[in-house]
């Protein structure tokens, strides 16, 4: 099916509700715009192969959508030996869309850097882990703040594979963002973390769906949002443990913090169970910043600005502590200090 | 009951039927003519004729809801309902004047008996409309106006006329379009100010009749500083096609009031029970609901709570159980609207055989809702690999000073406890049951004694069979 033969979505649906299609959509919902492909700069022990992609599988709206505009695709090969891979994506001009596969085999780590000011980006990333991989997995948005991001993920991961993956998401102006992520082989896991910080009238939607298809598979998920300004954050959740998948372990957590009494933030935690013996289990908070840190640190000197940037960033860094792969923890941490040092200078 | 109709009913107990003999029934099917037909059979007033008639209207353009379980949404045929069916000529006040079918029913149920022993007042609602309809005389000396919803409207009309569809308006969703059309029967109940009605009020609701649609209305007005708590049960008989159980119920706690709505809702399992309820909770005043699904084929009900005063409360206790072929699809939802209101949900829910439970929650925090605290608590149990559960909540929060929490929790019963019990002498089947009767506690310890006996006892059978 083609992008103009689907329905355009309808708010009813979860998926849809606080970032409606035509928001998100670069102009008109009629129309596919061409778009220029994203600009790929890549660093590290990997091949890149560009390539067309001529079948479309899904029937998502955004990825078909995603694939219409432009179907250039770039394969990165990872037959890892503990190499470092760094890709930088370049968002530049009116409307950009790029699709990167990684093939990952054996063990790396990938940080992936967006940036530019492009007025719409669309960005695809799929990735499959062969059996016996441990790939750590980084994502930084920086877009400038005028920037409209349209992201979808698809991850699948096979027997005895470990996905590490953590993202920072503090640039764009408006963001929707799909993750689904498949446990597809006994003893695969999945360790998710995400930390969105909204500053000004910033809109980040992230909708993640983890499957556990086969029994003993593990995931764990963790979105830590803090939200200042008139910025909206949405976090939504959807664990799925397949019939017969047994002994899967599954958990999503989702922290929110307001700063601004005209913040917002919505957590939507949901599960779908078919399986007994399983442990799942989700939990999602939502807080104000607390008066005696705030008090603590403002008696030993610091600015109301200072200590309010010091607990963001205690929250925000704590959401990356689960991550076993430091270089990305470690990245991500130095990312986001770096970028509410500059918030505090501006 | 005999064997043979025991045979016939199965496990479920209130599965009997008994001849059908209405006075008036209306043939299948809606149309704006049953509508106005319904109205003018109970000689209502212009206003309401045309509330109906504008909802019918609504109902037929609102599309079916495009989320929950759509596949069995889907299988509703709404032309193949009746929609009225009159079963006694009038409401009797005295038990022995009721008709001896329908008191044999009730008295099967153990209506009369419980009236004596704990109620304040009861209603017994027969197919479409009240059969029997009393109050204690110190209730009603007190100014308690407690009716079934007709007579309410004939005797008080200003009271219903200011705050029918105030809280569930008929533009709500399509089910609450629909009972607002076609609505007969409920309860009619005003609390004046500062009376506190100690002892429950109740209603009983029965379908007894092939492809019946039982749409009553509620309504619960409770005056600054009153108390009242209202219990409905809700049982039909086991056919093979399907019923439809459409209910709108909506209360009003004016400041300082307080409701406690506690259901039992043990439907036969070829009933769709969808149901709007809601309550719109005044300055420090608190709305509780209490809220058990044990039958039906599909339930979809999520009680709501809009804290609108300064202060108020809400409070929710769900328990949901799930058998074959049903899909319980239950919740619930509070919205803050007003400074420092409070809110607790919590919710169970049993998946066994292949049925599904769902808990889905909505809890939204308005800008202007400074200093709210809520807590959501969602446990389930599943008993085997056939069944499945699912959790969606949903949460907005538009105010820093908002404090939430929420979690939630998919198991299996705990080898260790059935174990430990089984040392102590318990069949495996009597241990499970008391893990689950134990599963179901913090509910089960809100409901009145009597409630809490039966629901135990329900659950028991309904773990029946339940190993090997």
């Amino acid at each position: 099916m083609t992008y103009l033969d689907m329905e355009i979505p309808s708010r009813s649906s979860h998926l849809w509700r606080y970032t409606p299609w035509k928001r998100i959509h670069p102009s008109k919902v009629d129309i596919v715009p061409s778009c220029e492909t994203i600009i790929i700069n890549h660093e590290g022990d990997c091949e890149l192969k560009e390539s067309i992609r001529t079948v479309n599988e899904s029937n998502d709206i955004s990825r078909v959508f995603l694939h219409e505009c432009n179907d250039q695709m770039s394969t990165v090969e990872i037959d890892g030996k503990g190499q470092l891979v760094h890709v930088n994506l370049i968002a530049s001009g009116e409307s950009v869309v790029g699709h990167i596969d990684f093939q990952c085999k054996g063990e790396a780590t990938i940080i992936i850097h967006l940036s530019g000011s492009a007025t719409w980006t669309g960005l695809h990333i799929t990735g499959n882990l062969e059996k016996n991989s441990s790939i750590g997995y980084a994502f930084v948005n920086e877009l400038d703040s005028n920037s409209k991001l349209l992201r979808c993920e698809d991850w699948n991961i096979h027997r005895d594979s470990r996905l590490e993956y953590g993202e920072l998401s503090i640039g764009g102006f408006r963001n929707k963002t799909d993750i689904r992520t498949t446990l597809s082989d006994s003893n695969s896991s999945l360790n998710q973390t995400v930390a969105v910080y909204g500053v000004d009238s910033r809109h980040d939607d992230h909708h993640m769906e983890i499957s556990h298809m086969v029994k003993h598979t593990d995931s764990s998920l963790i979105m830590n949002a803090a939200c200042g300004g008139r910025s909206h954050s949405i976090g939504t959740g959807q664990l799925f443990i397949a019939k017969d998948a047994n002994n899967s372990n599954a958990g999503q957590v989702f922290h929110n913090l307001l700063l601004s009494q005209d913040a917002r933030a919505d957590a939507i935690p949901e599960l779908e169970v078919l399986s007994d013996d399983v442990s799942a289990a989700h939990g999602a908070a939502s807080a104000p910043i607390d008066k005696e840190q705030l008090h603590y640190l403002l008696s030993r000197g610091l600015s109301p600005e200072q200590a309010e940037a010091l607990i963001v960033e205690g929250f925000l860094v704590n959401t990356f502590s689960s991550l076993k792969n430091k270089i990305i923890s470690d990245d991500l941490k130095t990312r986001l200090k770096i970028h509410l040092e500059c918030g505090i200078m501006r | 009951m005999s064997e043979q109709a025991h045979e016939a009913v199965g496990d479920y107990r209130y599965g009997f039927h008994d001849p059908e003999q209405a006075t008036i029934r209306f043939d299948k099917g809606l149309s704006e003519q049953v509508v106005r037909d319904i109205s003018e059979l109970k000689n209502e007033p212009e206003w309401m004729t045309e509330v109906r008639v504008k909802a019918y209207h609504h109902f037929i353009e609102r599309p079916m809801p495009e989320w929950g379980n759509c596949n069995m949404l889907d299988d509703i045929n709404f032309e193949n309902v009746t929609y009225f069916l009159r079963s006694s000529n009038k409401t009797e006040k005295d038990w022995d004047d009721v008709p001896d079918d329908i008191k044999n029913t009730f008295e099967r149920l153990g209506i009369p008996e419980a009236e004596q022993k704990w109620l304040g007042g009861v209603t017994a609602q027969y197919e479409s409309e009240a059969v029997y309809h009393s109050i204690r005389e110190d209730l009603e000396q007190q100014g308690v106006l407690f009716f079934d919803m007709d007579t309410g409207l004939k005797e008080h009309p200003e009271i219903v006329k200011k705050y029918f569809c105030s809280v569930v308006p008929y533009t709500d969703n399509k089910f609450a379009a629909l009972n607002t059309a076609v609505w007969s029967g409920g309860s009619f109940i005003y609390v004046p100010k500062n009376v506190h009605v100690e002892m429950p009020v109740q209603a009983y609701f029965r379908i007894n009749a092939k492809n019946m649609g039982q749409f009553e209305r509620t309504l619960i007005i409770a005056d600054e500083g009153s108390s009242i708590h209202y219990v409905e049960g809700c049982t039909a008989p086991t056919y093979s096609t399907d019923s439809l159980h459409s209910a709108v119920v909506e209360l009003i706690a004016m400041d300082n009031a307080k409701i406690r709505y506690s259901t039992v809702q043990n439907w036969s399992a070829n009933v769709y029970n969808l149901v709007t309820k809601r309550g719109i909770a005044h300055a420090n005043s608190v709305i509780e609901w209490v809220d058990g699904n044990i039958g039906s084929k599909l339930t979809m009900k999520y009680p709501s709570v809009i804290l609108k005063g300064e202060g108020a409360h809400a409070e929710v206790i769900s328990v949901a159980y799930a058998g074959e072929g049903q899909h319980q699809d239950a919740g619930a939802k509070v919205h803050h609207l007003a400074p420092r209101t409070t809110s607790n949900i919590l919710s169970k829910s049993i998946s066994k055989n292949g049925g599904r439970s769902s808990y889905r929650g909505m809890l939204q925090v308005t800008p202007k809702a400074e200093g709210c605290r809520s807590k959501i608590v969602c446990d389930a149990l599943m008993l085997d690999d056939s069944s499945r559960s699912d959790t969606y909540p949903t949460m907005e929060v538009g105010n820093s000073t908002a404090d939430l929490e929420h979690e939630a929790s998919v198991s299996k019963i705990s080898g260790d406890q059935l174990f430990y019990l089984m040392s102590r002498g318990f069949s495996e089947e009597e241990a499970m049951g008391m893990i689950v009767n134990g599963f179901f506690e913090p509910f089960t310890r809100e409901l009145p004694m009597e409630y809490a006996v039966e629901l135990n006892k329900l659950l028991e059978l309904e773990m029946e069979g339940s190993i090997g």
